[in-house]
């Protein structure tokens, strides 16, 4: 084994998925020649800062603007027409909805029995060592709850009613991150359970001063096929004097297949814009 | 995206939600410019619309993607070039994640900002080789469909750009202070 060929592995040792693959006849090399040392020690070096270069995150406008595409690539004719003829997923979706709407049902009972007992006001002492130490309780308690409700709404193929305590963890948090909000944005867009998709909404509403829960929610409306859900996102949109719900609210008003309530619905909230 | 193809279209939401993360997070390194990195990131998921009848299941539908984002990509660097510039686009790509100045100001030796402009003065196929390789979880394998090449010639490349960055890295590292 020489040099040029001990580099030429290089990519597979720096390669953090591939370093077993690489032979013990490369590692011997490398472990006694100097020259290669430096130069897989510098490579490494660099490796690791461009591995560490943070990633910013899109802008609300990117989810939007995709939604709005799709929303109106579904309406095309050509889409409606081939969406006439294979219903089948619909009819898939359904099924699982008319299975997990009873269970979330029962779990949404069961949470909200557990967290009201939990709820009890204590009396504490109002010494400020004591109040400030409650503070700082607290603050972690909430650090906590946001992590433990990602966690619980990362499991999109978890139970029903793991799902929802993910929402109604998250609820919790007066002041969630966007981590939180996306996650809790992505439950009201495709969770199939309608109860979950409404808590979700619920958990977001106080948020909606932020421009991406706005998006999100404008987002989910088109998608949505439950009127409950339809009138709710409504009374959000329209609370949130969101203009931009213009061209889905009217699109909603004068569809047909819509409910009458949510077609109702979406021509108020358009008068009141 | 098999589901897409049959028509499904809502599942192409689930894939948006997935994907356009890491995506994103790909094409804002590569093209140094967030509003940039948006559009074409809604390019690709348009494509994949427009599309969508020609996808087949012989692969993983992340290699189909980024195959997309890198032709969607390549099409803006061409208009992109076409259009004139007031300013000096390397300049620009020092501020991709939009913090205002960051390069200029006193952490202008901050190892970010430093590797942030030595990758905007790689060559820009250098650069894409090197962002696959290192952030988006392809193997090799995947790489060489991606750009078209054989697996070993995608380590070379992609061991070649890290080189080459390191050089610039470098060099930009004993430049005066501006």
């Amino acid at each position: 084994m020489n040099c040029q060929r001990t580099r030429d592995t290089f990519p597979d040792l720096l390669d953090a998925r591939a370093g077993s693959a690489v032979s013990a006849e490369v590692r011997a090399h490398l472990a006694g020649c100097a020259d290669c040392q430096r130069e897989f020690s510098a490579l490494q070096q660099t490796a690791a800062v461009l591995d560490a270069m943070p990633t910013p995150e899109p802008s609300p406008r990117l989810r939007k603007n995709f939604y709005a595409m799709l929303a109106d690539e579904q309406q095309s004719p050509t889409s409606a027409a081939r969406a006439a003829q294979s219903p089948a997923g619909a009819r898939r979706a359904a099924w699982w909805r008319f299975l997990l709407a009873p269970l979330a049902g029962c779990a949404l009972v069961a949470v909200g029995f557990l967290a009201g007992r939990q709820a009890q006001p204590v009396q504490v002492a109002a010494d400020t060592t004591t109040r400030t130490e409650l503070k700082k309780l607290q603050e972690q308690m909430n650090k906590m709850g946001q992590l433990v409700g990602v966690a619980l709404l990362q499991q999109q193929q978890g139970p029903a009613n793991e799902r929802l305590q993910g929402v109604l963890v998250s609820a919790r948090s007066a002041q969630p991150s966007d981590k939180i909000l996306d996650d809790l944005i992505s439950a009201l867009a495709f969770d199939p359970n309608a109860n979950i998709r409404l808590r979700a909404l619920e958990a977001l509403t106080p948020h909606a001063d932020r421009a991406l829960v706005r998006a999100g929610v404008l987002a989910a409306l088109p998608r949505e096929e439950n009127p409950l859900v339809q009138l709710e996102l409504i009374d959000f949109v329209a609370a949130a004097h969101d203009s931009a719900a213009t061209p889905v609210l009217e699109r909603l008003a004068q569809n047909e297949a819509t409910e009458r309530n949510v077609r109702d619905a979406a021509r108020t909230a358009l008068a009141q814009f | 995206m098999l589901a897409v193809r049959d028509g499904e279209l809502d599942a192409l939401g689930e894939l948006f939600e997935r994907h356009h993360g890491p995506l994103f997070g790909f094409l804002v390194k590569h093209t140094g410019r967030r509003e940039a990195a948006e559009d074409v990131v809604q390019t690709v998921f348009h494509r994949m619309l427009k599309y969508r009848h020609t996808y087949r299941d012989d692969g993983s539908f992340t290699a189909w993607m980024y195959h997309l984002a890198r032709r969607c990509a390549a099409d803006y660097f061409r208009k992109s070039n076409a259009a004139p510039h007031t300013t000096d686009p390397a300049d620009l790509q020092e501020h991709a994640d939009d913090a205002p100045h960051a390069a200029h100001q006193a952490t202008a030796r901050d190892d970010h900002a430093l590797l942030r402009t030595a990758l905007a003065r790689l060559d820009r196929d250098d650069r894409e080789v090197l962002l696959l390789s290192r952030f988006q979880e392809l193997s090799f394998a995947e790489i060489s469909g991606i750009l078209e090449c054989s697996v070993g010639a995608a380590k070379v490349r992609a061991h070649r750009a890290l080189r080459e960055l390191r050089e610039i890295y470098l060099r930009l590292q004993k430049e005066p202070l501006t």
